[in-house]
């Protein structure tokens, strides 16, 4: 548990399920003429003021367009900056992918009688995460030569799902939307769902350009990985809980660990033997790391 | 219940099918244009009508990242008007623009460009907008076939700078000049069944223009008695016929 945690006695994952909850309420209330939170994921306008825009889609923008705009640096400003205190929490706590995985994942482990976290690795495992770089080169390479931001427009999962949404409200009000965008959105969605049935997390940890370029973030940002000196029975629970496999178990000694692939959901402090006296997330500096 | 990876995968080579299948079903209604009684069925729109302060097609494609502010914002002012291009043209799938300007065009609040998080749609003042170029289709407005109607120029958020009138025998006759920056509220608001105004893009103008001018002053120099065979004869029973169209819509 963390500090939040223990002033309101929620669990971590319940309480990434809540944040996840309220952000998607506020999105959907748009739809009722509410100017909380306008856009989607992958570009909003918060509270009718603050533009936002992810971070690889700007990249990816810029490359393609070749044009640098203020409009779209002030957007991406207030990204970055989010990203410098939290990291890559945006995976674990904000991106809808990662509940629709939790799900498949519940689905498959019902399925095939094992419990949550003891699924057998498969080969995707053995897939470096490195090759997400390389994914995310190829793909502003891409946005570059055909001069639209490739992966934003076509294959992202944040603009897919929120497209669906957005369409899918359009449709049921009988206002103009092509149906087609919503058919191709949730093809997309769930070519993504059947991916994570046969390899769970493959493209979190090791696809996504969105997450990989959270991922950066990780090795500056406040939020981080905090390991309190004490007895570690090494009963490698958290490493069996983390599904982005980070390798907590052989840091444990260490004050603390900056992997571009944690997510910081929290699974491996829940998980600890020690429940959480050991593993923190930790908004605090964090000495020798 | 015994499931395994082959169980899964048939489900979902069937599930991936059906989705197939289902925008199978979608195609032929994507690719057939509306049939519906439009004006001026010889011009087509020619592309997309971009929300207002659009970048010039290329550099728009290439900023925008289909995040759907625009149509959100545009949701969220009650206006509707912007849709998500879909795959009639790979190039703008996903990219902005106002699909039934009949039902739901443009009004120019101008929340859409302010808010607009990647700069493809610039903060403009409302007179400086290209979205298109309105084009009245003369045999099918009222006020060119002897009918005094000024629907379409008091609907029109610019008014007196766009609309020139021709006052005579045949009516008040209105003609939008190149002022017009396409929002398509005189399409709206026109009383005629499927609209006698059709907004075309810039571009389609450029090429469309010459015909449309020569159409225009054979109008205005035609002698009475031509024109009363042309309002009588062709023109009125086209106009009846729309009728119908109207009890549609308004139903």
């Amino acid at each position: 548990m963390t500090k939040i945690g223990r002033y309101f006695k929620v669990k971590l994952s319940k309480l990434r399920r809540f944040v996840l909850l309220g952000i998607i309420i506020l999105f959907l209330l748009q739809f009722f003429g509410v100017k909380a939170l306008v856009g989607g994921l992958t570009g909003s306008v918060a509270v009718w003021f603050v533009k936002l825009i992810d971070v690889f889609a700007y990249f990816e923008s810029l490359i393609a367009s070749k044009d640098f705009t203020m409009t779209a640096f002030w957007a991406v400003l207030p990204a970055i900056a989010l990203y410098l205190i939290f990291g890559r929490a945006f995976c674990g706590w904000v991106c809808p992918m990662d509940f629709l995985y939790e799900i498949v994942n519940r689905i498959k482990d019902k399925r095939q009688g094992s419990g949550v976290g003891s699924q057998k690795k498969t080969i995707a495992d053995k897939i470096s995460p490195k090759i997400g770089y390389v994914v995310a080169m190829l793909l502003i390479v891409i946005s570059a030569l055909i001069s639209i931001p490739f992966f934003t427009n076509y294959i992202s999962h944040l603009t897919n799902f929120f497209r669906t949404l957005t369409g899918g409200v359009f449709l049921a009000l009988d206002l103009p939307v092509e149906p087609v965008v919503v058919v191709y959105s949730l093809s997309v969605i769930t070519a993504l769902l059947v991916l994570e049935y046969i390899y769970p997390r493959l493209w979190c940890r090791a696809l996504c350009p969105v997450g990989k370029t959270y991922g950066l973030f990780n090795k500056v940002s406040l939020l981080k990985l905090k390991f309190v000196e004490g007895e570690c029975g090494e009963c490698n629970l958290c490493e069996q809980m983390c599904y982005m496999n980070v390798k907590i178990a052989r840091n444990i000694d260490r004050p603390g660990l900056r992997d571009t692939n944690c997510i910081y959901c929290g699974r491996c402090v829940e998980g600890c033997e020690t429940k959480g006296k050991l593993i923190k997330l930790s908004l605090k500096r964090v000495k020798e790391l | 219940m015994d499931f395994t990876r082959r169980d899964f995968l048939k489900l979902s080579v069937i599930a991936g099918g059906a989705l197939t299948v289902s925008s199978g079903l979608y195609l032929p209604r994507i690719f057939a244009a509306d049939k519906e009684l439009g004006p001026l069925p010889g011009i087509d729109v020619g592309g997309l009508i971009r929300p207002p302060g659009a970048l010039p097609e290329r550099e728009f494609r290439s900023k925008c990242i289909s995040c759907g502010v625009c149509v959100n914002v545009c949701r969220v002012m009650k206006y509707d008007a912007i849709a998500i291009a879909g795959l009639r043209d790979l190039r703008n799938f996903g990219t902005p623009y106002i699909k039934e300007m009949r039902d739901f065009p443009c009004y120019l609040c101008m929340e859409c460009p302010k808010h607009c998080p990647t700069g493809a749609l610039q903060k403009i003042e409302k007179e400086k907008v290209t979205m298109g170029m309105a084009l009245i289709d003369f045999g099918l407005c009222f006020g060119w076939n002897g009918d005094i109607c000024l629907s379409c120029s008091k609907a029109c958020p610019l008014g007196a700078l766009v609309f020139d009138f021709h006052h005579g025998t045949w009516g008040n006759q209105p003609y939008i000049n190149e002022k017009c920056v396409g929002c398509g509220l005189c399409v709206r608001y026109c009383p005629l069944g499927g609209s006698a105004v059709k907004v075309v893009t810039r571009s389609q103008y450029a090429i469309v223009k010459e015909d449309y001018l020569i159409k225009f002053k054979r109008l205005m120099a035609m002698p009475d008695e031509e024109r009363y065979a042309v309002v009588y004869g062709q023109n009125l029973p086209e106009i009846i016929a729309r009728g119908r169209l109207l009890e549609r819509e308004h139903r």
